[in-house]
């Protein structure tokens, strides 16, 4: 049963995936080969399989911030996930390790040409299951300075945190301010998240690898176990060194 | 964009601003296309040219905006230029043929749909509110790239021409006609909406849409709502909204409003209970108006142009560091 909300907007059903399940790329694309060897280890037991559902939009609306959302809680138990986006010159988006989350995550990326952005996920079993979409895109997503540094006050508000907690469907999302700079502007060095993880009394519960094609001032969502009920803590870093931390109850 | 294609691009936008002046529009190089337009005299000296209710491709070539021709004794009034330089000269070979000539062009707002064929008038004052020349300047890069790889050679010869003078508003006679020019905002932040003083007829610009569904990347809510109350405070004898058809009721009227207040709400909604803005999107429009023109893209293009508004206020601040 799929754990995304889109039925609770009046006309809004179930959501499935559309490409052709299967052994093959339904995408043909030259450069997954070479990144489901580097990223996924060329895994023989391999699938695009219509349980990852990735949702997204047909195009680019705004190439600096293109919405996702990925659910593979129909997959049964996940190790992690690895997000790619095939034309991108900085491929690699994030890699997920639920943990004691289920594996849904809502994330935004940077886009620069129309490309499939994938969600590989690894199952606990160690076989890979793929969903994907495709975003057409005309580009300027990872290769413009971020808006932050148009302006001079830019560090104002840096690392601001806002967040909320949804206890009866165990949503949590997360927004910080952040330039997500991708090095490739120039004249603008690297900086970007690196490292996410959501914590509780109980230990982690998640952690989420970043890299630099994630939106500028990220919103994730994720979704939390039933087993938690105290208040969770949020904390990251980024390739400079900061560190973030918020904490967000029901 | 690539760094090199967006100077290639600058490049040649400064060679069409200086040839603009000499009107050198290549037509040669855009023979083979034609819009073909229809006008209709929809009241007296009151000329439509109606756009697609559709989104921007490249089967309407960019025509999806409404088109206004006033006549005057010195030429037309002309409202709005569509998206290319090939719609420009189009609409300009109608009223030099029709109505003797341009006296006078108004931009009703910055939005490329309704500015991008100007360069086909610049020997006549190109009017627009303050704000909404600015606008005009400042994005027209961004607009042009966008508009080319959206409509590929509809947009041969093509280059933003904005508008250069503010316009007075306010009750007046431009060309020997009385208008009655209204500053308003809301769908952007400068929408000019004009009253034909002879016939009555409201030239709205895109603060009305009728069966199309209305555009949102430069939207605040409120604003617009209390525009449309000075709307609706008016009596005209007919409306021709930005986009859809002229009439005589009330029809864009309530349609936008209700289309307004539906989809603020949907989107709220959809932050207040922590949804994604991909699965706002995935949910589809507000079932009353998914039958709209240009549905389900244009309010998928809504929800990542808007989701901000409704985030900000759905999520609380728990560190500032």
């Amino acid at each position: 049963m799929s754990a995304l909300l889109t039925q609770l907007l009046p006309g809004g059903g179930p959501v499935r995936q559309d490409a052709a399940p299967g052994k093959a790329d339904p995408w043909d694309s030259g450069m997954w080969p070479l990144h489901r060897a580097d990223w996924l280890g060329d895994p023989a037991d391999w699938r695009n399989d219509a349980a990852v559902v990735v949702l997204g939009p047909e195009a680019a609306e705004d190439a600096m911030h293109v919405p996702f959302t990925l659910d593979a809680t129909g997959v049964g138990a996940v190790e992690r996930i690895v997000v790619t986006i095939d034309y991108s010159p900085i491929p690699q988006v994030l890699t997920f390790w639920p943990g004691r989350a289920r594996p849904l995550l809502g994330f935004g990326v940077k886009y620069e040409s129309g490309s499939p952005l994938r969600a590989s996920v690894q199952r606990a079993g160690g076989g890979w299951r793929m969903g994907a979409r495709y975003v057409s895109a005309m580009g300027g997503g990872c290769t413009a300075p971020a808006a932050a540094h148009g302006q001079p006050d830019w560090q104002e508000g840096f690392g601001e945190m806002r967040a909320r907690l949804w206890p009866d469907t165990g949503r949590l999302r997360v927004w910080l301010r952040h330039p997500q700079d991708t090095g490739l502007a120039p004249g603008i060095a690297a900086h970007h998240l690196t490292e996410m993880v959501l914590e509780d009394d109980a230990g982690q519960i998640a952690r989420l690898e970043l890299h630099a094609p994630v939106e500028e001032n990220p919103a994730l969502t994720f979704l939390l176990p039933e087993d938690v009920s105290g208040p969770v803590t949020i904390r990251a870093r980024d390739t400079m060194g900061y560190r973030f931390v918020g904490e967000v109850a029901a | 964009m690539t760094p090199d294609s967006n100077i290639r691009r600058r490049a040649l936008l400064k060679v069409g601003i200086a040839g603009t002046a000499s009107l050198a529009l290549p037509l040669a190089a855009v023979a083979a296309r034609s819009y073909g337009f229809e006008a209709a005299e929809v009241a007296d000296g009151v000329w439509l040219i109606a756009g697609a209710q559709d989104s921007l491709n490249r089967d309407n070539g960019g025509a999806i905006a409404n088109t206004v021709l006033l006549r005057t004794g010195q030429g037309a009034i002309v409202i709005d230029t569509g998206s290319t330089a090939l719609m420009g000269a189009e609409i300009r070979a109608f009223a030099d043929q029709r109505l003797g000539g341009v006296a006078a062009t108004l931009n009703t707002h910055h939005h490329p749909d309704h500015w991008f064929g100007n360069a086909a008038f610049a020997d006549a004052p190109i009017l627009s509110l303050g704000p909404t020349a600015q606008a005009a300047a400042l994005n027209g890069q961004g607009y042009s790239d966008a508009l080319y790889s959206i409509l590929g050679p509809w947009m041969s010869g093509t280059t933003p021409v904005p508008p250069q003078s503010p316009v007075q508003p306010g009750a007046q006679s431009l060309a020997g006609r009385a208008l009655t020019l209204m500053p308003l905002a809301g769908h952007t932040e400068a929408d000019l909406a004009i009253l034909d003083a002879d016939t009555g007829t409201l030239i709205a610009g895109d603060l009305l849409f009728l069966d199309r569904a209305p555009t949102l990347p430069d939207a605040d809510m409120a604003t617009w709502r209390a525009s449309l109350d000075s709307l609706g405070a008016l009596q005209p004898s007919g409306t021709i909204p930005g986009h859809g058809p002229f009439h005589r009721s009330s029809a864009a009227l309530a349609q936008t409003r209700a289309y307004l207040e539906a989809t603020d709400a949907r989107l709220m909604r959809a932050a207040e209970l922590g949804l994604t803005p991909a699965e706002a999107m995935a949910a589809g429009p507000v079932p009353d108006f998914a039958g709209l023109g240009a549905m389900p893209e244009e309010y998928h293009r809504s929800v990542v142009q808007r989701w901000a508004d409704y985030e900000q206020r759905a999520l609380t601040t728990i560190s500032d560091a």
